[in-house]
């Protein structure tokens, strides 16, 4: 069991790289996704509305595919690790911009109203005033997304990008049908997704302390 | 305040038959209001009187649908879309004080003050920090700079917010119902203040159900009923002795409750 974990363990630094990028990616690409979304004009909003839902609605599995012999076979080759992060990112920026829009919809009317009585422009007013409110609230739920992203890209290993699933599969195979690798996976993955849970506890305390009465 | 009764110049403020509608419902009907430099007024009215809405229409927070705007050195027609430079423009001359105070509860109260100074005027971090430290003085809340608004009461957090507004420099300052969400006693400091700031010569309207506030520091009162303004004059008169029917059953109404 310990040899299988330790194996398994190999597999990790590929399996965060993937979770990481994939999640910055999304941080990212979420920004103007959540602002179409809230745009005045209804082209910008259907355009984000549509992204947002197909992104949700497609498997992961099934996107990956797509990405990985559709997108990489025809137009530009991606190695399986490119195609999982580019994959995977694209589905955060999804989910994010839903985790970024449920925070604009809990900041007060006044503050947007205050801002705009102050003379500041738009951009000011989303970059000094709304967005830093946005963020602080967004903390908890993004990390909880985080946790089920770290998960979710194990459907890596089916295009072939050398994570802990593929290992575990590979693992399990050589051990003739054991479900010890798929054990050592579970406990290897709690592991990682408790740190993540208890940073972003610390963190949304710390912020919001601040705000707090 | 009595002297601004014979007003000298052009108004600071001048509506003309503005027009506010949500929908089918006409909130602001065919409004026309001057007012003079130095001048404070005091508008009182029934809820749903339209007040808030015309007040907010003096910075272009809500749309009219026709009118003429005109407040400091510019005049809008508001038949047509203003363009963002224009709504800037407007709202760099004025200044609002919300009920909810509406301070940003993630910046101090010094950045709270210094940061529109900064971002609109394009002040420095020192000069806008020595104007915030003078405004504090004056709203008697120099010890707070240093504080989130989550530490203070709400009548601190409307002297800041006031503190704020007239940070900017604006020729008018427009007050919606400053002291409602308030205790009466806390509501007292942010009365005095406003008061040191009639007493300065800034022009003020001022939404209000404080109708002792209203007869002691308004040049002028003018009660709104249903989208327009019925009755208006110096608060003597129109306090004490209303002319319409409507209104004397609204001060009635008013004093009863106290
Ligand atoms: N955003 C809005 N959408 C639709 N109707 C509105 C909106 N804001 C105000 N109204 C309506 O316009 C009318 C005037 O509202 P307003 O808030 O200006 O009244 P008010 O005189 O300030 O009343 P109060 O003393 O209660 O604050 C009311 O009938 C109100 O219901
Ligand atoms: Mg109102």
């Amino acid at each position: 069991m310990t040899g299988v974990f330790l194996a398994l363990l190999k597999g990790v630094p590929v399996a965060l790289a993937v979770t990481g990028l994939a999640f910055l990616i999304g941080a990212v690409l979420g920004i103007p996704l959540v602002l179409m979304r809230r745009a005045r004009s209804w082209l910008p909003r259907l355009i984000a509305r549509i992204y947002i839902d197909v992104m949700r609605g497609i498997p992961p599995v099934v996107w990956l595919f797509i990405i990985f012999f559709g997108l990489g076979s025809g137009i530009i080759a991606l190695s399986p690790f490119r195609a999982a992060v580019l994959g995977m990112g694209l589905i955060s920026a999804a989910y994010l911009a839903e985790i970024y829009r449920g925070g604009f919809l809990t900041l007060p009317a006044g503050q947007n109203a205050a801002a705009v009585a102050l003379g500041l422009t738009r951009l000011d007013t989303l970059r000094y005033v709304l967005a830093p409110q946005v963020l602080r609230v967004s903390v908890a739920p993004m990390a909880t997304f985080l946790v089920s992203l770290l998960k979710d890209t194990t459907v890596a290993s089916t295009i072939g990008v050398r994570d802990v699933m593929m290992l575990v599969t590979q693992q399990a195979q050589a051990a003739g049908g054991g479900f010890a690798p798929f054990i050592a996976a579970a406990v290897l993955y709690i592991l990682l997704s408790i740190p993540v849970a208890v940073l972003a506890r610390t963190m949304d305390a710390r912020m919001r302390g601040r705000i707090a009465a | 305040m009595s002297e601004a009764q014979t007003p000298a110049g052009p108004p600071v403020v001048s509506l003309k038959k503005i027009n506010i509608r949500y929908g089918n419902h006409h909130a602001v009907r065919d409004v026309s209001l001057d007012i003079a430099r130095g001048e404070v007024v005091a508008m009182v009215g029934p809820s749903g009187a339209g007040k808030s809405t015309l007040l907010r229409a003096i910075n272009m927070l809500e749309t009219p649908s026709s009118g003429t705007l005109h407040v400091g050195d510019f005049t809008f027609s508001l038949d047509h879309r203003l363009s963002q430079k224009e709504l800037l423009a407007l709202r760099r001359s004025t200044g609002m004080v919300f009920q909810q105070f509406n301070l940003f509860p993630h910046m101090t109260v010094e950045k709270n003050i210094s940061l529109p100074q900064m971002r609109v005027l394009g002040r420095s971090r020192a000069e806008a920090d020595k104007v915030t430290a003078r405004l504090l003085e004056r709203v008697h809340l120099a010890d707070k700079a240093k504080a989130y608004p989550a530490r203070l009461s709400g009548g601190q957090q409307q002297r800041i917010a006031i503190a704020r507004a007239l940070a900017l420099d604006p020729k008018v300052m427009l007050f919606d119902e400053p002291t409602s969400a308030l205790d009466p006693e806390l509501g007292l400091d942010v009365l005095e203040v406003m008061r040191e700031l009639a007493a300065d010569g800034m022009t003020m309207i001022v939404v209000t159900h404080e109708i002792a506030f209203a007869a002691e520091v308004a040049d002028r009162v003018i009660v709104m009923a249903d989208g327009e303004i019925i009755e208006q004059g110096p608060p003597d008169q129109v306090i004490r002795n209303p002319q319409l029917p409507r209104t004397q059953k609204f001060f009635r109404a008013i004093l009863d409750r106290h």
